[in-house]
């Protein structure tokens, strides 16, 4: 059942520092898992198990082009991670960071008169 | 360990959000109570809203724009169905009068210690209203982002999680 999960859940996926790592890198464009796996220090199957997950999850996507297949960022499987961090949630956080600020001068100015 | 995040009853319709702020209950619950507090802090750096009208009283409505740091301007209209000085206030938020999509947010102010805890809780008519607020709300705070800003965005935030 834990595997199910890491396979079929995005926040599963990316609770693996190196498949973040390979995000990261994904953020600036395409690679080739020959290069990734160079760049980032990872063994080839290492990297190609990751990308691996990464697909399944619809987090990273894979074309042809030529003799190679390119890996990259898809927000489909952002999605969930997306609406996890915020729209209204951020929204609201940020109004009460101001909120705070408000009421605290508001404490000042009272305190002073 | 999935299981923790998964939703389960209304919990799909419904957003929390809580926040401590270090000052007396009757102080901050008085910031939600006038316009000229109001505009002062509601919505994100670079918002700003203008009031056509305000009462705080049930029953009565705020009716107001509130302008975009991108200069979109989004129409609100808030309805406040309970009051309870200083400890909770229950509002109906939409766009307009009689707004089919709009919900409920209901606020609590409890004493934390010397500070004060508020809990925004916020329940949807359905789960699809839920995500389409939550969608909208990125819109508001981000202005039009297409899937692969989108893509970037997050795994910016997934970079400075890794690095943090």
């Amino acid at each position: 059942m834990a595997r199910a999960a890491t396979t079929s859940d995005a926040f599963n996926a990316i609770a693996e520092p190196q498949r973040r790592d390979i995000l990261a890198l994904l953020r600036a464009g395409e690679w080739p898992v020959t290069d990734l796996a160079q760049e980032l220090g990872m063994s080839l199957p290492g990297a190609s198990k990751h990308l691996r997950v990464l697909r399944e999850v619809g987090l990273v996507r894979v074309r042809g082009a030529g003799k190679q297949r390119l890996y990259g960022l898809d927000a489909r499987g952002l999605r969930p991670v997306h609406e996890w961090i915020g729209g209204f949630e951020q929204f609201w956080n940020e109004s009460f960071d101001r909120l705070d600020a408000y009421v605290q001068d508001l404490k000042q100015t009272q305190q002073e008169e | 360990m999935a299981g923790a995040r998964q939703a389960t009853g209304a919990a799909d319709r419904e957003i929390v959000i809580s926040r401590v702020i270090d000052a007396p209950r009757e102080l901050v619950f008085e910031v939600f109570t006038e316009v000229r507090h109001l505009s002062r802090w509601w919505g994100p750096e670079g918002f700003s809203t203008t009031t056509r009208s305000f009462e705080f009283r049930v029953g009565a409505v705020w009716d107001f724009v509130m302008h975009g740091p991108d200069g979109t301007d989004y129409s609100e209209w808030i309805t406040w169905t309970e009051i309870v000085p200083p400890e909770r206030i229950a509002l109906l938020h939409g766009e307009s009068r009689d707004d089919p999509n709009a919900f409920e947010s209901v606020l609590t102010f409890e004493p934390d210690g010397r500070a004060t805890r508020i809990v925004m809780h916020t329940v949807f008519p359905t789960k699809e209203l839920r995500d389409d607020a939550v969608e909208k709300y990125h819109a508001i705070e981000g202005g039009q982002q297409t899937l692969s800003n989108l893509a970037a965005y997050v795994a910016e935030i997934v970079l400075k999680g890794a690095e943090g």
